[in-house]
């Protein structure tokens, strides 16, 4: 009992972030209909940016992650102002072609930047556990799931309480509508795909210090979020979250009780279970965004 | 006042609308008559800006409007009622009207209007927060008008406003043209249905296969031999 507490936290801690990832590859492909490989990338672009700033540039962890979030929102909004806005006519085969030829350049661009072996991001924190009864935390894992749920709820609050956020969701609904609104559509993109960035780096900074960061981790991560989104019914924002968050339990538990080394094989054992018997995902359709 | 001179637009294939001249002056309640495919709705979205003339001017009180953005065009004081409502239907009523007061800032006049709409469409008021996908086809369409008109437009252009609604709910959708027109709004409206269309209306242009075929008053076209044959049954 006390150890499945144990594992109930820390699949929370690793859900929050898998959550932002996965609301991240969830808003491009509402709102632009892409399908996003370079996501994995800026999840590890967010890590190698914490980890330089940190270890070469002398800056403090916590200066270093809002840096890193706004490093990947920046990249982002480059990456598609360079190649996603010329392509907006394309036809959908080409744009994964072109996304497919980032992540590729991304990925080798990090190995040549930052040499093939894996670096770990200093821990910030005392690296003795937070007890709390039977459970104990690491204090960098609290902090850890603290500001993803705050990130969570800022980016859930401006995305509904907002007038930029409601726009944003009408172009997801209707773009040309939107765009008879005064909606500047051509913005909302570039703003969508700077925001998505944003989130996989803020998730890649977080857990700099938690894996070790090396440069094809963003395979593995951009499988991952593919399965939260596509577990989270494919275009759904609370679904995705759901999906982060489902995605992170079995991890933790399968890892837990069943076998440490093929712990990233149950989330996708997870998601062929979820395809066969519900295939529209765990969040019905009236709700998804697209 | 609106005037369109020579206006050519496609679609990358053959022209939709070729060398159409047309206006609309202050205050008139203007209709564009048409069979399906005749280029009327291409009409509407060259005038608001989500399709570029290929050749032509719009004028908007003697501003050369054409190739602007949708955004530069409502800004102007054009609303865009879309064909099939296109209301935002994950977004609530009261989302769907504020969207369309979006780029105004008078936070004070826009929650005027909102409530004048409201006292206007009271179905509306009843489900402002409910999602707007699940309002009935006849809601839909007066929450579509309401949205418009939320921009506080001079000029609102409706495509087929009477578009699948039963007929009793057709006759309160032209009710609600002729009544914005009366409040001083110019109205541009697309229509099948063109009986009503011309009965109604102070001029009216007719269109067949992207070119101006007939123009005159409403009374005017609606005694026209060719209108009456093709679009009236004889
Ligand atoms: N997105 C598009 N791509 C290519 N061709 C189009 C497109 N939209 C319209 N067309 C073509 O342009 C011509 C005019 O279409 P338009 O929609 O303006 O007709 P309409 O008069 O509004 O007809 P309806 O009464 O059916 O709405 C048609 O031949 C149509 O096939
Ligand atoms: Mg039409």
């Amino acid at each position: 009992m006390d150890q499945a507490l144990q594992h109930l936290v820390n699949g929370t801690v690793l859900g929050g972030t898998y959550a932002l990832l996965g609301i991240g590859l969830t808003l491009v492909f509402g709102v632009m209909r892409v399908v996003n490989f370079t996501h994995g990338e800026f999840y590890a672009f967010g890590a190698y940016i914490t980890y330089g700033l940190i270890v070469l540039g002398g800056v403090n962890y916590f200066l270093a992650l809002p840096l890193a979030t706004l490093a990947g929102v920046a990249l982002g909004a480059l990456l598609e102002v360079a190649l996603l806005r010329p392509m907006r006519k394309a036809d959908i085969d080409s744009v994964m072609l072109v996304m497919i030829g980032a992540m590729l350049a991304m990925q080798n661009l990090e190995m040549f930047a930052w040499g093939g072996v894996a670096k770990l991001t200093p821990n910030p924190f005392d690296g003795s556990p937070l007890v709390f009864g039977p459970v104990s935390v690491l204090p960098l894992r609290l902090f850890v799931l603290v500001v993803s749920v705050l990130m969570l709820l800022g980016f859930w609050l401006a995305l509904e309480r907002s007038r930029a956020g409601m726009a944003m969701r009408a172009t997801f609904q209707d773009p040309e509508t939107a765009a008879l609104m005064g909606v500047r559509v051509g913005w909302v993109n570039t703003a969508t795909f700077a925001l998505g960035s944003g989130l996989a780096a803020a998730s890649g900074a977080l857990l700099g210090p938690v894996f070790m960061t090396s440069p094809t981790m963003g395979d593995l991560v951009g499988l991952k979020a593919f399965a939260i989104v596509i577990l989270g019914g494919l275009g759904s924002l609370p679904g995705a979250t759901l999906g982060g968050f489902a995605l992170g339990f079995v991890e933790e538990f399968a890892g837990g009780y069943l076998s440490t080394e093929y712990r990233d094989t149950f989330g996708f054992l997870l998601i062929i279970a979820v395809l066969v018997l519900r295939p529209q995902g765990l969040v019905p359709a009236r709700e998804r965004i697209g | 006042m609106l005037r369109l001179d020579g206006l050519s637009v496609g679609y990358g294939g053959p022209l939709a609308l070729q060398d159409l001249s047309l206006e609309v002056r202050d205050g008139e309640l203007v209709s564009l008559i048409g069979a399906n495919g005749a280029g009327k709705s291409t009409t509407l979205k060259a005038i608001s800006g989500l399709l570029k003339p290929q050749a032509g001017r719009i004028t908007w009180g003697g501003e050369a409007i054409g190739g602007l953005s949708p955004r530069a065009v409502i800004a102007r004081g054009i609303a865009h009622c879309p064909e099939g409502r296109r209301v935002f239907p994950q977004l609530s009523v009261r989302e769907n009207l504020e969207m369309g007061a979006l780029l105004r800032r008078d936070h004070g006049g826009i929650a005027a209007d909102l409530a004048a709409m409201c006292d206007r469409f009271p179905r509306l008021r009843e489900r402002l927060s409910q999602a707007a996908g699940t309002l009935s086809g006849g809601e839909q369409q007066m929450l579509a008008i309401a949205r418009a008109l939320m921009s506080r437009p001079r000029l609102v252009m409706f495509d087929e406003p009477s578009l699948g609604l039963a007929p009793s709910l057709v006759e309160q959708v032209f009710a609600i043209v002729r009544e914005i027109r009366a409040k001083g709004t110019t109205v541009l409206m697309v229509e099948q249905n063109a009986m009503a269309a011309l009965q109604m209306a102070d001029r009216a242009y007719l269109l067949e296969a992207g070119q101006l075929v007939q123009a005159g008053t409403g009374a005017e076209l609606l005694a026209s031999p060719e209108v009456r044959a093709a679009y009236l049954g004889g």
